[in-house]
């Protein structure tokens, strides 16, 4: 029996992230099946992939091992590494030979050569001048990824990205939808209020709202909970309402 | 005039072979911010819904499928028995309801008539469910405008959250002493037992000319 070829693997890894996106995924089991069928696709023995997060620190959210070897690596390679440098430019960043690599990132070095590790290949996860991280890719033998490896590697980060920024988009979305719930609720309670105002004191709807808006000015509370508590009939604001309503 | 969201259904007259188009937006507990029309059949077949709790509307919401019925005159309307009467009644051959889909968040429907009866192709549902996406942005935007407090004025294409009709429940729950949910349920039973609309109902109400204190049970 043969190994299966690379174009093989190839074509399952990309049948692999395209059914993911179409089902309900998980964003994390999603990168983590891309940095684990990246490492063998290009014959590298570990991987890592660091994401942005809101504050703007690349975090690790991805790796083919736990290893605290790995963590530690992936963290020096974020501060001073190939990992931000890639980060940065938006551009692939590959290292051939660690040990002769200059001077620029020298915790970096002598970690990854302490594991084991003479290259690495950074790939940027970008989408339209955005971009949103790296997948790093070591490997225990010396050399430069070719320029086809190198355009494997992008092509299946490219459709990770479009994945973290779906799930990104879907998270916003469900922001939008519970700003529009409570938007809405409030509207309907104060406009309710105002109803129960208008009938107990005989007010305006305008007069009713004053009412009700100095109230919560009053009491420090929001329009909202003084809305609730008079269509609740918990709280009885007309008793007050008149001298209030006077300014 | 034309209201707030009719450029929004536009997009969808122009586009798909109907005749008219409203755009309504939900959030999860179902309360409901009506957009736009484009005629005032369209902001009927959305007043209607809104006004009984029940049609394919609310079916469309509830699986985020499109619902559709081809033949208005000939269907059963089992689901939905009082929104089917009261749809027989309107010029209406044809009506598809569509989820409106923000990202794979369901924000709202859009009701599509059409004079004639026929079905919608496959290719034109599919259509109508990217426009879709395309305006639902935009729809929950002015949902979220009218909403406030200083929201722009509520019209007949563009009604929003219907604001009278929530005065009117607030005063009957001090009328009659009792919850939001009953003073509403009792408004849209007067309304419909007396073959009124619920915002002329409501709006008799707020201008004080119809007091449920003095209704018999």
């Amino acid at each position: 029996m043969s190994e299966p070829t690379r174009e093989t693997k190839l074509s399952a890894a990309f049948v692999m992230l395209a059914d993911t996106l179409i089902a309900d995924y998980d964003v994390v089991d999603l990168l983590h099946s891309l940095v684990e069928r990246c490492a063998d696709i290009l014959d590298t023995e570990a991987g890592g992939i660091m994401i942005v997060d809101t504050s703007g620190e690349l975090q690790l959210v991805a790796s083919t091992s736990e290893e605290s070897s790995l963590v530690e690596i992936m963290q020096l390679n974020a501060g001073a590494g190939p990992c931000v440098q890639c980060f940065t430019t938006g551009l692939p960043v590959t290292v051939g030979d660690i040990e002769n690599s200059g001077n620029d990132w020298p915790d970096f070095r002598r970690e990854a050569l302490r594991q084991g590790f003479h290259s690495v290949h950074a790939t940027p996860m970008r989408l339209r001048g955005q971009v949103l991280g790296a997948m790093n890719l070591f490997s225990t033998t010396k050399g430069a990824l070719n320029p086809e490896d190198i355009a494997v590697a992008q092509a299946l980060a490219d459709v990770a990205t479009i994945g973290l920024l779906q799930e990104r988009s879907i998270r916003e979305s469900e922001v939008v939808a519970g700003q529009l719930q409570h938007a809405l609720n409030s509207r309907i309670l104060i406009e309710q209020a105002k109803g129960v105002l208008s009938e107990n004191a005989g007010l305006t709807m305008s007069e009713a709202f004053t009412a009700l808006r100095s109230y919560a000015r009053d009491h420090n509370l929001t329009l909202r909970d003084v809305a609730s508590g008079v269509v609740e009939r918990s709280m009885d604001i007309t008793a007050r309402a008149p001298s209030r309503v006077r300014k | 005039m034309p209201g707030a969201g009719t450029d929004l259904c536009a997009r969808f007259v122009d586009a798909l072979p109907i005749t008219g188009a409203s755009i309504a937006v939900f959030d999860t507990t179902g309360h409901q911010s009506s957009v736009g029309s484009s005629d005032a059949i369209a902001a009927r077949i959305d007043e209607l819904q809104f006004e009984l709790g029940e049609g394919p509307q609310w079916e469309a919401i509830r699986s985020t499928s499109p619902v559709c019925i081809p033949d208005v005159a000939r269907d059963s309307h089992s689901r939905w028995p009082m929104f089917g009467t009261a749809l027989q009644a309107l010029d209406v051959g044809a009506l598809f309801e569509i989820p409106l889909i923000l990202s794979r968040v369901c924000v709202g429907a859009v009701g599509l008539y059409r004079r004639t009866p026929g079905s919608l192709a496959v290719s034109d549902l599919a259509l109508a469910a990217s426009i879709s996406s395309l305006v639902s942005a935009a729809a929950v935007g002015r949902a979220l405008a009218s909403a406030g407090d200083n929201g722009p004025p509520e019209t007949a294409a563009s009604p929003a959250i219907r604001r009278e009709v929530h005065q009117a429940t607030g005063m009957i729950l001090a009328q009659l002493e009792t919850t939001a949910a009953v003073a509403h349920a009792r408004l849209q039973a007067y309304a419909f037992s007396n073959g009124r609309t619920v915002h002329e109902v409501a709006h008799e109400v707020v201008s004080r000319q119809l007091n449920f204190r003095n209704l018999s049970e």
